[in-house]
This record gives structure tokens, C-alpha cells and sequence, in this order.
């Protein structure tokens, strides 16, 4: 296990295609956290998002005989929480548009702690992403925080490059506003 | 970075477009910017978001300690339903035995000899029913390599499988692919 732990993702994964299991194991726990990190803020619910997180994960052990590339796995991970997370937010309300001032105060059940946040214009940011669509909050954290390429999500919303070039321009503008204050 | 019309909806009333600041933000502020009140104000809040944005990126907020084992639990839970191979049986209906519960079976005999270490067992249905095929990679300790080990290693695995499982071995390939110092 000590000398697996300096394995690159490629290796590891082909072993894992193998089956070996403790090879699987420590590709959970070098992109579990990523993958947490995306869904909690998809879904503002930690255990919403560790649901989504350990699916994805028994998921992907389930399909590495059907992946193309070895390397092609985290690509594959970033896909599959992206949509996981999108099927919870459908599946959690009816499909309208709530005015942003009308949002619920979200409950203290299962969230991030927001007084754990460092500061408050962070604060400020997690609770407006919370009111833009799913679609652009997943376009917007995929780009702006785990740096995924346009292609890449416009493959995972399935969609173009340049819609997604616009949905992330707009939550940039709707983001910024929020932002006014700090100036 | 060009934006087309379509692609932003958010307009400043001097005419420029909240995507042309952010793409701007890495450049000096040219004559208009300068001059304009709007577009000042939105530079301002976008060098604000893009401070947040990155303390969100360096966020390592961690999922429960317990998520990897959770993961792990569901892999090898669905490890135990995959992978099924038939065994003869004189009843009506069929008789499986997992792969990976064989190749447990013959790791085990094949580390029972002295100077021996199993590493991967691959499990497979033979050519005749109810038979099966392995091949196993093995590691041999550098002092201890002599001739017989190998047939030490079939005589204990074929009459394990057989034994235990109840099962033919067909074909067993045994692949010496490392030397081990003892420790």
C-alpha cells in the first residue's frame, strides 16, 4: 500500500480495471474530496452530497471495463457528480423559478456550516450561487473553481461550448453583484 | 475574448458588457473604463469575486472520515455479486461461484509455500463446463528460489480449488513476475 500510494491515476486505474480493490481504494481517497467538494456546493447539503459522491464512486468501479482511456477517468468522475447532483436538484422541486428574494431561508439541517466559512464575502458567494439554476451553478464551479474545460462541460451538460461560455458570463454577472458591497 | 450578443445578457448602460470587464481585468484599464462610473463599479465587484472565487477553490472542506469505508463496503459488497462463474451440479438449476471468492482460495494455497508471495490471480471459466482457468502471478523470495517451488505451488493450489470449491482446474498458469529480498 505504501508504494501504491505514489502511483499515478493512470496506473491505478488499470489496476483497478483488474479488480484489485485496494488499488480502487486509493483512487477514492485522492478524488473523493474534489467530488464532495463539487456536490456540496451543487446541492448545499453534505449529505446530499456524500450520497451522490459514494454512488458516483460505485458507479465508476462498475464501468472501468467500459472506459476508453485510463486517463480518462477523472473526466468521468466530474461528469457523473455533475449529473448526479443535477438529478437531485430536479428530483428536490418542482421546476420553477423562485424570485431570488422568495428563496426559503435554508434550513440549519445538513447544510455547510456558513459560520464556517472564512469570510463573509465568501458567505455572500455560497449563498448566491444557491440562486442561480443548477445548470449554472454547475457550469460556473466546474470552470471557475475545479478548471475544467468548456468542452468538457458542455459535454457533461450536453450542450455547446458557447452556451456554456454564456451561462458562465451570466452567473459571473449575477455573482459579481453580490459582490458590490466589498468593493 | 470576443463575446458574441447572444452569448451575455448583462449590458452595462455605457454599452459594454460584463464579460468585456472580466476579460479586461488581467489588462490596464483602458480610456473609457477609466471615465466610466459603470464600468468601474463592475470591475470593482468582479476583482472581488475573483479574490472569493479563489479562497473557494483553496476550500478543502473534507466529507465525513467514514465516506472512503462507506465506498469501499458498497465496492466490495458488489464484488461478491460479480464476476460468477458456473460450477457442475447434478440438480436442476445453477450452481455460481464468485471469481474473486477462487482467487482468494488459491492466494491463499499459494502463499502456504514457503518463499512464496501470490499478487494477481485472475479467474476464468474453462473450456469445459464447470471447469475453470486461473492465472497467477507470483513474487519468490531471492534466497529461497529452487526448482520445485512452482510445482509446490501447483500441487497446493489445484488440490485447494479442488477441495475447497469442488471444482476442476483446468488450466493454471503460474507467471514468476518478481524476486523478493526477505526482510
Amino acid at each position: 500500500m505504501t508504494a501504491a500510494a505514489a502511483l499515478d491515476t493512470a496506473t491505478l486505474v488499470a489496476r483497478a480495471r483488474d479488480g484489485d480493490v485496494p488499488a480502487y481504494e486509493q483512487l477514492v481517497r485522492r478524488y473523493q474530496g474534489q467530488m464532495f467538494r463539487l456536490a456540496v456546493r451543487m446541492l448545499s447539503s453534505r449529505g446530499d452530497a456524500e450520497d451522490v459522491v459514494q454512488e458516483v464512486f460505485l458507479t465508476a468501479w462498475r464501468r472501468l471495463g467500459q472506459l476508453h482511456a485510463d486517463d480518462a477517468f477523472v473526466g468521468w468522475l466530474y461528469r457523473a457528480t455533475t449529473n448526479r447532483c443535477l438529478n437531485v436538484l430536479r428530483a428536490r422541486r418542482p421546476v420553477t423559478d423562485v424570485e431570488p428574494d422568495e428563496t426559503p431561508s435554508t434550513g440549519a439541517a445538513g447544510l455547510p456550516d456558513r459560520a464556517a466559512e472564512t469570510s463573509a464575502q465568501l458567505a455572500a458567494l455560497v449563498d448566491a450561487l444557491d440562486r442561480l439554476t443548477g445548470e449554472q451553478r454547475a457550469c460556473w464551479l466546474l470552470r471557475e473553481v475545479h478548471g475544467r474545460s468548456y468542452e468538457e462541460i458542455a459535454e457533461t451538460i450536453g450542450t455547446t461550448s458557447a452556451a456554456v461560455r454564456g451561462r458562465i458570463a451570466r452567473a459571473r454577472a449575477q455573482l459579481a453583484e453580490v459582490m458590490e458591497p466589498w468593493r | 475574448m470576443a463575446v458574441n450578443g447572444t452569448s451575455s445578457e448583462y449590458l452595462l448602460p455605457c454599452g459594454r458588457d460584463v464579460d468585456e470587464v472580466w476579460s479586461g481585468l488581467g489588462e490596464p484599464v483602458d480610456v473609457h473604463e477609466r471615465d466610466c462610473p459603470h464600468c468601474r463599479a463592475t470591475r470593482g465587484s468582479l476583482l472581488v469575486l475573483r479574490d472569493v472565487t479563489r479562497e473557494l477553490a483553496d476550500d478543502e472542506t473534507e466529507p465525513s472520515r467514514d465516506l472512503t469505508g462507506r465506498i469501499m463496503a458498497a465496492v466490495r459488497a458488489d464484488l461478491r455479486r460479480h464476476d460468477l462463474l458456473p460450477l457442475p451440479t447434478p440438480e436442476p438449476g445453477s450452481l455460481e461461484v464468485s471469481a474473486q471468492a477462487v482467487a482468494a482460495v488459491v492466494r491463499f494455497a499459494a502463499d502456504g509455500v514457503a518463499g512464496v508471495r501470490a499478487r494477481r490471480c485472475r479467474v476464468t471459466a474453462g473450456a469445459a463446463a464447470g471447469a475453470l482457468a486461473v492465472e497467477l502471478n507470483l513474487a519468490v523470495s531471492y534466497h529461497g528460489f529452487v526448482r520445485h517451488l512452482l510445482d509446490d505451488v501447483r500441487d497446493r493450489v489445484e488440490s485447494a480449488v479442488g477441495a475447497r470449491i469442488g471444482v476442476r482446474l483446468e488450466r493454471l498458469d503460474l507467471v514468476l513476475d518478481d524476486l523478493y529480498e526477505d526482510g
